[in-house]
């Protein structure tokens, strides 16, 4: 011990002249940190590929870096993630988890660090911290289920739904929402039961279900479970109609089942890129398509649109995080897939789209749009 | 000892480490390592109850999530401070662990597994579906950061110097416990449940010690998981981060609390050297993790040891002064057996079977192969229970009593081929026959060398009990037994293997032993061993007992003849 001590000063007193050479650099960085593996990797995999979509597109004349880092699906990792990040020059605004409890834990570090989070997660609670930091650029569930609800009971006229949610973060927020929004409506669902992500079959669950006598069933579930329960629905026979919650719009989960099994399923969503619409909208789909050879979804153009409303700001002047969120929190901004305004909380989008499936094709038809519809249902 | 050479390579290891976390580490870097420390913390507890005790444990990440509720919800909805929080996310675990224990822990190895894994499962469904106290899915934010003295502990350095604070007394515990009375009675558990059962140690006791302690370790590292994250939610109770704690203490090695730490820093660190891969960091950690194993079977403290041994030489394992055990203040009177049954199915391996081992006498059991000689000493050791008669050990009824009490009582078995741990000295071996009765390790130690001494095989303290001659592994088969003084000595064939020398040497110390009081049941096939020591020799055939007499009339005996040759010998 005694040989020890001085070895232990020696190397903290060259450490501390080595640490004297900070690095000085004017490029603003703009990480991305998504969950690339485990249950939420689909949806992940196209918000990143919708963020490095908008940094490639960077306005000339600005210097970024990027790097891309998986957070899985534990918190921990999210955290661990977004502290590497900061650590890396002078963050501009970071692409981050979709994943709900990912972003509440992101949530304190971001204002500790005050960075701006840009992310696509429909959980609510996340814009409900008072954390001014956060950044929704896909429609929280109070918007997207009240979309959902609404076009249940108004368009297809059932006021009996079987609500079949997820049992994680996503799953809970998103029943919740629904559960206010078809009171709103005066319906009481007729069933409503959790089902865990991992399950393998969803049969007994829509037994289940279709033994309470709905005439719609509602489902809010992530990619995966959404094309297991719609194939064993399908080859159960069942003929009820399906509304399914925002996975169901994705490309990659359409890919999971035979257009056949599609037919009569309609699913909520910020927007379809896919099925079509502006030239601008046209131009980001063959973009995506060429970058990354697979088809973009509505989180791919959310978070797109969020990190290049981001650019934006930075082309405007904002060169440090406090200026990207004052930019974000107080700018309006057409994006494709709608306008973005921040409703002071960090909720910037407030339309959403309901497509729907006609059994001949898995490109989805957008057939009803609601632009606030929070708003409307009240 | 190579673990002690080791040590210098682990505390320069310690020091590099401390150098990293006060002058290099970015608050990244810290907060790698913080995390590592967390898991380190529930890794001590996962070494003591599988790593020591062999139990495979898949409870002690759902204990870790406990522990990190408490701290949450406490924390967060109830303002709690860290003074409360912390001992009560690890009494909660303890006070789970205990009734789940007694209810799981005499399972089999695999059922255990699932048992404790079942545990974890229902915790995580109650914290998913009681979200008016866990917060359901999305968890609770807002767990404040702990206190202490009157400051917050803030992330960086801070919380890096509390969470290895808590690692460093945490280990220093966990290693006490592991080279301590617990720790080696939970290894004799772990390489022999029957043997260590025979040596008077309470097997169910035990485990649930160490189930208990497992749990307070788990709770405490939960505890500095949230104030690390801020926020709990069930992904802490997830089979992800029992996955974490069992590779910490394969990678590290498996029982050290060296290993847990190792484990810790190697497992948490290696995914975030290869993040720039994206997802391919996957792969990559798992080749990594793979050729861990392949090169490090022992674990990285195993590795160590072999460097330490390769670098320094390899020491011989200290010894103890001798020291002879005191004598029980009032042995049993011998051992009265009366009408004593047992049936396999439809064998009735001993059927109606009746002996009387009286203190100093040497009595012989003989009969051919299958004929229930064996069965018999399982039933009177008590690893097996008898269907129907008596056993009286000096007056005591004692039918049926578990093996543990048994020889706590005073009685003492030897197995028919030698039962030594492996990897283990002999000095400590045999001290493991005194870890029931002794104070401390120490003391064990010193009774063993006496042992050992008196059966002339005291130079063999300092060596390993892999590799010993068959003679030699008998000897100190028979030291274990010796040491613990026991008033009646049951012996499965000691003298197989050895040679006539050896057994005349064994033959002058039996003798001894009567004469000390012992009552000795002896079981052998070496008549020209067994006739000349046995006062009495009783013959088994098919679980009955044929001949029950004077050692000198059993070879004459016509019954005894045909059970061995299959036929009636002519008078």
């Amino acid at each position: 011990m005694r040989r020890a001590l001085p070895l232990l000063i020696g190397l903290l007193a060259v450490s501390s002249c080595l640490s004297s050479a900070a690095r000085a650099d004017d490029t603003l960085s703009f990480p991305v940190l998504v969950p690339l593996t485990g249950f939420l990797s689909l949806e992940g995999t196209s918000q990143r590929n919708g963020a490095v979509l908008a940094l490639k597109q960077t306005p000339a004349g600005i210097a970024i870096a990027s790097e891309v880092v998986d957070t899985g699906t534990s918190p921990e990792a999210a955290v661990t993630a977004l502290e590497r990040a900061a650590g890396r020059g002078t963050v501009g605004a970071v692409a981050a988890s979709m994943l709900g409890t990912q972003m509440l834990a992101m949530l304190p570090l971001a204002g500790e660090l005050k960075l701006p989070l840009v992310t696509v997660s429909g959980t609510a609670s996340i814009t409900e911290q008072g954390n001014p930091w956060v950044f929704r650029f896909f429609p929280g569930d109070a918007v997207t289920k009240a979309a959902h609800a609404r076009y249940v009971v108004e368009e297809l006229g059932k006021r009996q739904p079987a609500v079949i949610y997820q049992t994680t973060a996503y799953g809970q927020s998103g029943k919740a929402h629904l559960d206010a929004a078809f009171e709103a409506l005066g319906v009481t669902p007729v069933f409503e039961e959790g089902v865990d992500p991992a399950a393998k079959d969803l049969l007994p669950v829509l037994t289940k279900a279709l033994a309470a006598k709905p005439d719609v069933l509602v489902l809010h579930l992530h990619s995966g479970p959404t094309a297991l329960l719609l194939r064993q629905a399908a080859s159960s026979g069942v003929t009820l109609p399906i509304v399914a919650g925002s996975a169901m719009h994705q490309p990659s989960t359409a890919a999971l089942l035979e257009p056949a099994e599609l037919k009569g399923v309609c699913a909520e969503t910020a927007a379809s890129p896919i099925s079509g619409g502006t030239p601008e909208v046209k131009a980001f789909t063959d973009a995506y398509r060429a970058a990354f050879g697979k088809e973009p979804d509505a989180f791919a153009l959310g978070q797109y649109d969020g990190m290049t409303m981001v650019l934006e700001a930075v082309k405007a002047g904002a060169r440090s995080p406090d200026a990207i969120r004052k930019a974000l929190s107080a700018e309006t901004f057409q994006g494709l897939a709608m306008t973005y305004k921040s409703d002071g909380k960090g909720n910037m989008a407030h339309s959403a789209v309901i497509v729907c499936y006609d059994g001949a094709s898995r490109v989805p038809v957008l057939v009803k749009r609601y632009d606030d519809p929070t708003l409307a249902a009240k | 000892m190579a673990e002690r050479r080791s040590a210098v390579i682990l505390v320069a290891g310690a020091l590099a480490l401390l150098v990293y976390a006060l002058a290099f580490a970015s608050p990244y870097g810290l907060r790698v390592l913080t995390v590592a420390g967390v898991y380190a913390l529930a890794a001590f507890g996962f070494q003591i109850v599988f790593g020591l005790g062999g139990a495979l444990s898949l409870a002690q990440g759902a204990f870790f999530g406990v522990g990190a509720y408490v701290t949450g919800i406490l924390g967060s909805r109830y303002g709690f401070g860290f003074e409360a929080t912390f001992p009560l996310s690890m009494l909660v675990p303890l006070l789970l662990a205990l009734p789940v224990g007694l209810a799981v822990l005499r399972l089999e190895s695999h059922y255990f597994a699932l048992a404790t894994l079942g545990i974890a499962q229902v915790l995580h469904l109650l914290a998913v579906n009681l979200p008016e106290l866990t917060g359901g899915s999305n968890g609770l934010a807002g767990v404040p950061a702990a206190v202490l003295f009157g400051r917050a502990v803030q992330r960086g350095l801070p919380m890096a110097g509390l969470v290895w604070g808590l690692v460093a007394l945490g280990g220093l515990i966990g290693w006490r416990l592991a080279r301590g009375r617990l720790g080696r009675s939970l290894a004799m558990l772990r390489d022999d449940p029957l043997a260590a059962a025979t040596l008077g140690l309470d097997v169910g006791r035990l485990r649930l010690a160490a189930f208990g302690i497992s749990a307070l370790f788990a709770g405490a590292a939960g505890a500095l998981a949230v104030h690390t994250q801020r926020v709990v939610s069930p992904e802490v109770l997830e089979f992800p981060v029992m996955v974490s704690i069992l590779t910490i203490a394969i990678v590290g090695g498996r029982g050290r609390m060296a290993g847990a730490v190792l484990g810790a820093v190697l497992l948490l660190h290696l995914p975030e050297w290869f993040r720039f891969l994206e997802r391919g960091y996957l792969v990559v950690y798992g080749v990594a993790l793979l050729l861990t194993v392949v090169l490090a079977p022992d674990g990285l403290t195993g590795l160590l040891d072999r460097i330490a041994a390769r670098l320094f030489g390899r020491r011989p394992r200290a010894s103890a002064v001798a020291m002879e055990p005191p004598r029980p203040p009032n042995p049993p009177d011998g051992l009265a057996v009366d009408d004593l049954r047992k049936s396999f199915g439809g064998v009735r391996a001993v059927d109606g079977v009746s002996l009387d081992l009286r203190p100093g006498g040497i009595t012989g059991l003989i009969g051919p192969n299958g004929s229930g000689k064996s069965t018999v000493i399982n039933l009177l050791s008590g690893l097996e229970r008898p269907d129907g008669g008596r056993v009286r050990l000096g007056g005591r009824e004692v039918t049926g009593l578990r093996a543990d009490r048994l020889a706590r009582a005073g009685l003492a078995r030897s197995f028919q081929a030698a039962v030594l741990p492996i990897g283990v000295g002999v000095l400590e071996a045999v001290a493991a026959a005194r870890l029931a009765v002794d104070p401390d390790a120490a003391t064990a130690e010193a009774h063993a060398r006496w042992a050992l001494d008196r059966l002339g095989v005291g130079d063999l303290a300092g060596q390993g009990c892999d590799g010993l001659p068959a003679a030699l592994r008998r000897r100190v088969e028979l030291a274990r037994s010796l040491v613990r003084r026991p008033a009646v000595l049951l012996l499965d064939e000691p003298a197989a293997g050895l040679t006539d020398g050896e057994k005349a040497e064994l033959a002058v110390l039996l003798r001894e032993l009567a004469e000390e009081g012992v009552a000795i049941l002896l079981v052998e096939h070496d008549m020209g061993f067994l006739l000349p020591l046995a006062g009495r020799v009783l013959c088994l055939d098919r679980g009955r007992v044929i001949y029950d007499g004077p050692a000198g009339g059993v070879r004459r005996d016509p019954a005894v003849a045909a059970a061995y040759l299959g036929r009636a010998v002519p008078a």
